[in-house]
């Protein structure tokens, strides 16, 4: 009972080192992050392996969501007898909470874990302490440009996600009913308002963010060798899915408190 | 290098489809709501408005011409709707137009529904304040239904009952079972069918008997429709009404007569009194009846005497041949 009571408090005792830890780091970007010099090229060689190399996944994963979301869907409305409604629930559902956090999911599960196994391993390897000898900032270079690579190509991300996930719903809605493809689209649009995407346009920067300076924290304190790379690659994905929901949690309830929902 | 240039053309159309699909999706959310394109405002106010909120839709004649704006409460019982409405749909919007309080669908959104009226009237203009109509009441609507309900439960309650006296009813299965019951109905509706073509036919009948009347051919054509006829029909109307008068004026005197005659047969004289009244002249006149009645007999004899005379058997012969010249003539 006491060794359970003293694994608890170290554990909790590791959880508030871990936060301040991040938190310093967090703060050490926004000093650092907008302080010239911008390491520009390297920014967008980090987009397009965030952004762009992530989209074939994303993609997928939202198009058999958006499918699978719809033919889940259909039964329950034909009991109610509303499934001509099916196409604006759907497109609801997915610009409010499908797209963005699925996109957030599965961007933590690739993005996460590959920042942190590659800074990890560069810091294991002692990469990122010859950089700093050769006169090159590494979080500068390292950290800043990923984390504003991951903010900026989340957004997108979630609007191509969104907007192939509905193609996805169209093909549900097609596989047991005929609606036409403006039908669908002018139903979607019509249920839509300006509070069903800003928030959700909004909230993909947090996660993008959160995802980025999560996995570039867990790769840059890495330690004990390979071992340690390992283990902060999937400390990060772990940590950035669980902020990722604690981000959609504390959107919600703003958006809420604001009237949006 | 190329690569490097490859991977930028890459990224650039990727970033490009986000803000694009983010463009497009914001585009199309503003122009439902009208952010987008002309429109003006039109305002109508309301006792109760049922959850209508900024953003529902406008719906004229049944077509989505706009969006709620804003909602003021101007008092207890004001609530003033503020509605943009597209520009293209003002001439058809008039001012006599009523606005009410609808509901996409039992359970959708709430809505402002305007209806023309039909009574022409100016186009509507910029702030104008439409009529209002009492909104649909949903909570009222559901006690009605419930009422139905009630109603359509003893219904069915009736249908059960009769169903089950049905099913257990022997006379009817007796009925239903027969087999001969189709034929019948069978023949009966033919019956039924000759009949109605009888009667169609004597409708047909009637219907031409009656142009022929309304035409004033025949008799009672003639008395319907003929003027003359009924001019004549009213003079021997009017004749016989005189005649009766006449009759009347006719029957007075005889009466009159009578009771006179009457009198004096009872208490005059003459003649006709002594005959009913005095019995010894009666005798006298009997008598002298038979004494006339004897001098004829009398003098028949003499008669036949005469024609065997000589002196007179001449005559009394062609008296006789003229008689029998002129039967066969004759």
């Amino acid at each position: 009972m006491v060794l359970i009571a003293k694994t608890l408090l170290q554990n909790w005792k590791i959880f508030f080192i871990e936060a301040g830890a991040l938190s310093e780091f967090t703060g050490r970007f926004f000093t650092q992050g907008f302080r010239p010099r911008y390491e520009f090229r390297e920014f967008v060689k980090q987009c397009f392996l965030i952004g762009y190399q992530s989209l074939a996944l994303i993609a997928l994963t939202a198009f058999i969501m958006g499918l699978v979301l719809t033919m889940q869907l259909r039964p329950s409305l034909v009991a109610y007898g509303v499934e001509s409604q099916l196409p604006a629930m759907v497109g609801i559902a997915i610009v409010r909470e499908i797209g963005p956090v699925l996109t957030a999911l599965i961007f933590a599960g690739k993005i996460g874990s590959s920042i942190g196994a590659e800074l990890g391993s560069m810091k294991v390897t002692e990469q990122i302490d010859a950089m700093e000898v050769s006169g090159t900032n590494p979080f500068k270079y390292l950290v800043v440009t990923r984390v504003f690579a991951a903010t900026l190509m989340m957004p997108i991300l979630v609007m191509l996600s969104i907007c192939i996930s509905l193609f996805g719903s169209y093909l549900g809605v097609n596989i047991r009913g005929v609606t036409s493809f403006h039908l669908f689209w002018t139903q979607i649009f019509d249920f839509l308002k300006f509070s069903d995407i800003i928030p959700a346009f909004i909230k993909s920067f947090f996660f993008g963010f959160a995802v980025g300076i999560i996995g570039c924290y867990k790769g840059y304190y890495s330690s004990k060798g390979t071992e340690g790379v390992g283990r902060s690659a999937n400390s990060a994905v772990v940590v950035a899915s669980v902020v990722v929901f604690i981000i959609d949690l504390i959107a919600v309830q703003i958006t809420d408190v604001l009237g949006l929902n | 290098m190329a690569k490097k240039l490859a991977n930028h053309f890459r990224l650039g159309i990727f970033v490009l489809a986000g803000l694009f699909f983010l463009v497009l999706l914001l585009y199309m959310i503003g122009k439902n709501e009208n952010i987008f394109g002309s429109t003006f405002v039109l305002k109508a106010r309301f006792e109760n408005i049922n959850g209508l909120m900024p953003g529902n839709n406008v719906r004229f004649a049944g077509i989505n011409t706009g969006t709620v704006k804003d909602i003021a409460v101007l008092n207890d019982s004001t609530i003033e709707v503020t509605m943009l409405i597209k520009e293209k749909m003002k001439p058809f919007i008039k001012k006599n137009a009523i606005a009410t309080i609808g509901s996409d669908g039992l359970m959708g959104n709430k809505l402002v529904n305007l209806t023309a009226s039909k009574i022409s009237a100016e186009e509507v203009n910029e702030n104008d304040i439409l009529l209002s109509g009492k909104a649909v009441d949903t909570d009222e609507l559901i006690k009605v239904m419930g009422g139905a309900t009630d109603d359509l439960a003893l219904i069915v309650t009736g249908l059960k009952t009769t169903i089950n006296k049905i099913n257990n009813s022997a006379a009817f299965w007796d009925v239903m079972n027969d087999a001969s019951l189709p034929v019948n109905l069978r023949s009966s509706l033919m019956n039924v069918k000759q009949s109605t073509a009888g009667m169609n036919n004597m409708v047909n009948d009637l219907q031409a008997m009656v142009r022929h009347v309304q035409s004033g051919k025949g008799s009672i054509g003639s008395l319907l429709v003929d003027t003359t006829f009924a001019h004549n029909l009213n003079e021997a109307v009017e004749r016989v009404k005189r005649a009766g008068n006449m009759a009347d004026s006719i029957s007075i005197q005889v009466t009159t007569l009578v009771r006179n005659i009457d009198r004096n047969l009872n208490h005059g004289e003459g003649i006709a009194t002594a005959l009913l009244r005095d019995t010894a002249i009666v005798h006298r006149m009997e008598n002298s009846l038979q004494n006339i009645q004897k001098g004829t007999e009398a003098f028949h004899q003499n008669m036949e005497a005469l024609k065997t005379n000589f002196l007179f058997r001449g005559y009394f012969r062609r008296q006789d041949q003229q008689k029998k010249k002129q039967a066969p003539e004759d």
